[in-house]
C-alpha cells in the first residue's frame, strides 16, 4: 500500500485546519483560537435582524396609523424614514454595548471581535455598519427597485452585488468589506464545559504497565480514547461491558504486546488504567522535550 | 507504581479548578448584565483570575495532554478575555466625543480631500455654465428630465419663478418634501460619492463633477432668465447646508482613495484602515448636515419667501458648520 493514504492523525489534522480559525494574541499573550462563524449562520443572524428592526418600525406605525393625524398618503415615506432613523442606529448601539452582540446575534451565538486582540472600538464598530448600509441595505433596496433601472445601472448593481458577496469566501476569515476596513471578524461564541478529569483517580493496580507498553502511541491516539472514554465512564457504568469496550481492549492489548490477562469483565477497568498510565508516561516525555504527536513518532520522516 | 500520588497534570488541575469555576461564574455574570453589572470589586477579581487562567492556559499546553481540560480553559480565556476587555463607551460619552473632538479634527485632516472634492464640484458646474451660454441644449444633456420636472431652457419664466416660491401647504405635505428630499437624488450622490472613493477616487471625481455639472446647467437657466439671484437665494436655505454635505461625503471617498493610490510605508489595507478613522466621520458628519438639509427644504425653504431672508439664513447656518469644524476641539484634552 502506497503512503498516500492518510493516517487517522493527518487526516484529523487537516480537518482541523479545514474548520476556520482565528488566533487572536491578548494583552496577556497567551493565544487563543475563536471559531469563524460560518457565512449561513451570520445570514441567519442578519435576517433576524431585519426583521426585528422592521417589527419595531412597524410597532411604531401602528399607533400612528390609528391616531387622527392622517399619515395615510404617506405611510411609505414614513415608513422608510423610520426605517433609516432605527436601523444603523440598532446595529451601532447594540453592538458597542452587548459587546459585538446584536439580538440576532446573541439569538444565533454569534459575536464580533476586533482583530487586533484588544477590545471593540467605537470607530470599529461605527465603520463595519456604515459599510454594511453601503455593502447590505442599498444593494438590497435598489434590488427591489431594479427594473426601473436602466441597463447600465442594472449591470453596475449586478457586478456590486457580485463581488460584495464574492469578498467574505475569498478571505479565510470570512470578513465582509466592512469587517475588513474596520479590522473585525465574526466568530461563534465560545462556550465553556468542565469535564471531569479521567485521570483523578487509579481505577485499579491490577494493571501495571512498563515502559515497553507505553512506548506506541502518541498524543493523538491518546485524545482519541479520552473522548472514547468520556462516553464509556467507569462510574455508573452497565453490568454488560459493551462489545466495543471489549474490541478496543484486545486491539490495544495485541498493539503494546500486553501479556496478562484481561478477562472481558475488566475490558473497561483496563482502558482507564491504560489511559491514565500513558497519559502520566507521555506528559512526562513531553515536559522533557520529547513530544510524540502520534504513534509514528520514532518513525523517520 | 504508587496510587496515592496523582498525575502532574491531575495535580495541576485540582489546585486551580476553584479560580477557573469562580471566573467562569463572573463571566457569566457579565456576559449577562455587561460589563456595567459587575461591582468593582468583582471587576477588579475578574481581571485578576483572567490573567490567572491565562497563565493556566499556558502552563496547560505544556503539561497536560487532557483535552477536555485544554478545551475547557481555552474558551473560558477567551471568555473572560472578552469580557475584561469589553467597550467601556457610554452612549453621551460616544456622542460628546464626536460633537466636541473626534468629527472636527477629522474634518481639519481632511482639508486636501476636501478641496478636491470642492474642485471637482466646481469645476462641473464652471464647464457646465459655460456650455449653456454657448448652446442651451446642453441643458438637456446634463440635467435628467425627472429631476428637471418641467424646469428648462423651454419652460417660461413665470413658470421657473413659481417654482422658486410656492411650496407645500401643510405640516404633512412638508414631511413628505424632507423625506423625498432625502431618498432623493442628493444622498444617493453623497453616499456613492463616499463609497466609490474606495476605487481609487475616480468614479467618486466623476460623481461630483457630473453633480457640478447639473447646478451649473440649472444656474445658467435661472441667470438666463433674470433669476439668477432668487434661484441663489432659494438654493441657499438648504443648498449651502446640502452641497457641503456632498462635499463632505466625497472627500471622505478620497481619503480612502488616496489611501489605496498612496498607501506610503503601509499596505494597502492598512492604509485603509488608517484613512478609513477619519473618512467614517466625514460620512457621520455629512449624514447629519443631508438631514439638517432635508428639514430646511422641506420646512424652512417655502416658508421665508423673502430672498434675502433665505440668504440670510442659509449662510448663517453655513457659518455655523464652518465654526464647528474650524474651532471645536482645538484643545488637547
Amino acid at each position: 500500500m502506497s503512503r498516500a493514504v492518510m493516517t487517522p492523525a493527518e487526516a484529523a489534522r487537516r480537518e482541523d485546519l479545514r474548520q476556520r480559525s482565528f488566533t487572536l494574541t491578548p494583552p496577556e499573550g497567551v493565544t487563543v483560537r475563536f471559531d469563524v462563524a460560518s457565512l449561513a449562520s451570520r445570514m441567519g443572524a442578519q435576517i433576524l435582524d431585519i426583521l426585528i428592526s422592521f417589527g419595531v418600525v412597524l410597532a411604531l406605525m401602528i399607533p400612528l396609523a390609528l391616531s387622527p393625524l392622517s399619515i395615510g398618503p404617506v405611510a411609505g415615506i414614513l415608513f422608510a424614514l423610520l426605517t433609516l432613523f432605527i436601523r444603523a442606529p440598532y446595529y451601532i448601539l447594540s453592538e458597542l454595548f452587548w459587546n459585538g452582540r446584536t439580538l440576532g446575534k446573541r439569538i444565533l451565538r454569534l459575536r464580533v471581535i476586533s482583530a487586533d486582540g484588544r477590545g471593540l472600538t467605537t470607530h470599529a464598530v461605527v465603520m463595519r455598519n456604515l459599510m454594511k448600509e453601503v455593502e447590505v441595505f442599498m444593494p438590497g433596496t435598489m434590488l427591489l427597485a431594479a427594473q426601473m433601472m436602466g441597463v447600465v445601472w442594472q449591470v453596475t448593481l449586478l457586478i456590486w452585488v457580485v463581488v460584495l458577496l464574492a469578498v467574505p469566501f475569498l478571505n479565510r476569515h470570512r470578513q465582509r468589506i466592512g469587517d475588513i476596513l474596520a479590522h473585525t471578524l465574526v466568530v461563534s461564541e465560545p462556550r465553556s464545559v468542565l469535564l471531569s478529569d479521567l485521570a483523578e483517580t487509579e481505577p485499579a493496580d491490577r494493571f501495571v504497565f512498563t515502559e515497553a507498553h507505553l512506548g506506541h502511541y502518541g498524543r493523538f491516539e491518546l485524545q482519541t480514547l479520552e473522548t472514547f472514554l468520556r462516553a464509556h465512564p467507569l462510574q455508573g457504568a452497565p453490568q454488560t461491558v459493551h462489545p466495543s469496550v471489549v474490541a478496543l481492549a484486545a486491539q490495544i492489548r495485541k498493539k503494546i504486546d500486553f501479556e496478562d490477562p484481561v478477562p472481558e469483565a475488566d475490558a473497561l477497568i483496563f482502558l482507564h488504567a491504560f489511559y491514565r498510565a500513558q497519559r502520566a508516561f507521555l506528559e512526562r516525555k513531553k515536559l522533557y522535550g520529547d513530544v510524540r504527536e502520534d504513534k509514528h513518532h520514532s518513525e523517520p520522516p | 507504581m504508587t496510587d496515592a500520588v496523582q498525575i502532574k497534570s491531575t495535580r495541576f488541575r485540582a489546585q486551580r479548578q476553584a479560580d477557573w469555576q469562580a471566573l467562569e461564574a463572573l463571566v457569566d455574570k457579565a456576559e449577562a448584565r455587561g460589563p456595567a453589572g459587575l461591582t468593582l470589586e468583582e471587576a477588579q477579581t475578574l481581571a485578576r483570575l483572567y490573567r490567572k487562567a491565562a497563565t493556566s492556559l499556558a502552563t496547560a499546553r505544556e503539561i497536560s495532554l487532557d483535552r477536555g481540560l485544554l478545551l475547557y480553559l481555552e474558551s473560558l480565556v477567551e471568555r473572560a478575555f472578552l469580557a475584561v476587555y469589553a467597550p467601556q463607551e457610554t452612549l453621551s460619552g460616544v456622542v460628546s466625543g464626536f460633537f466636541s473632538r473626534s468629527g472636527p479634527r477629522a474634518m481639519r485632516a481632511s482639508l486636501m480631500a476636501l478641496l478636491l472634492s470642492a474642485g471637482a464640484m466646481l469645476l462641473g458646474g464652471f464647464i457646465a455654465w459655460m456650455l449653456y451660454f454657448q448652446d442651451n441644449t446642453w441643458y438637456h444633456t446634463f440635467v435628467p428630465a425627472d429631476l428637471a420636472a418641467g424646469r428648462g431652457p423651454g419652460a417660461t419664466t413665470q413658470y421657473l419663478r413659481d417654482g422658486l416660491f410656492d411650496g407645500p401647504e401643510s405640516f404633512v405635505a412638508s414631511l413628505a418634501v424632507f423625506a423625498a428630499y432625502l431618498f432623493s437624488h442628493n444622498t444617493r450622490v453623497a453616499l456613492f460619492g463616499f463609497a466609490l472613493g474606495v476605487f481609487a477616487c475616480v468614479p467618486g471625481f466623476l460623481l461630483l463633477f457630473y453633480n457640478g455639472l447639473m447646478i451649473g446647467s440649472f444656474a445658467a437657466l435661472y441667470a438666463d432668465r433674470d433669476l439668477g439671484y432668487e434661484l441663489f437665494g432659494w438654493l441657499s436655505v438648504h443648498g449651502v447646508t446640502e452641497l457641503s454635505a456632498i462635499i463632505i461625503a466625497g472627500a471622505g471617498g478620497f481619503r480612502m482613495g488616496f489611501a489605496v493610490l498612496f498607501p506610503g510605508a503601509l499596505s494597502r489595507r492598512d492604509a485603509l484602515r488608517v484613512a478609513g478613522r477619519d473618512a467614517v466621520k466625514l460620512a457621520m458628519i455629512a449624514v447629519l448636515m443631508l438631514l439638517a438639509a432635508g428639514l430646511l427644504e422641506g420646512f424652512a425653504r417655502q416658508l421665508i419667501t423673502s430672498t434675502e431672508i433665505r440668504l440670510a439664513v442659509g449662510w448663517g447656518i453655513g457659518a455655523l458648520w464652518l465654526a464647528w469644524f474650524a474651532l471645536a476641539g482645538r484643545r488637547t484634552a
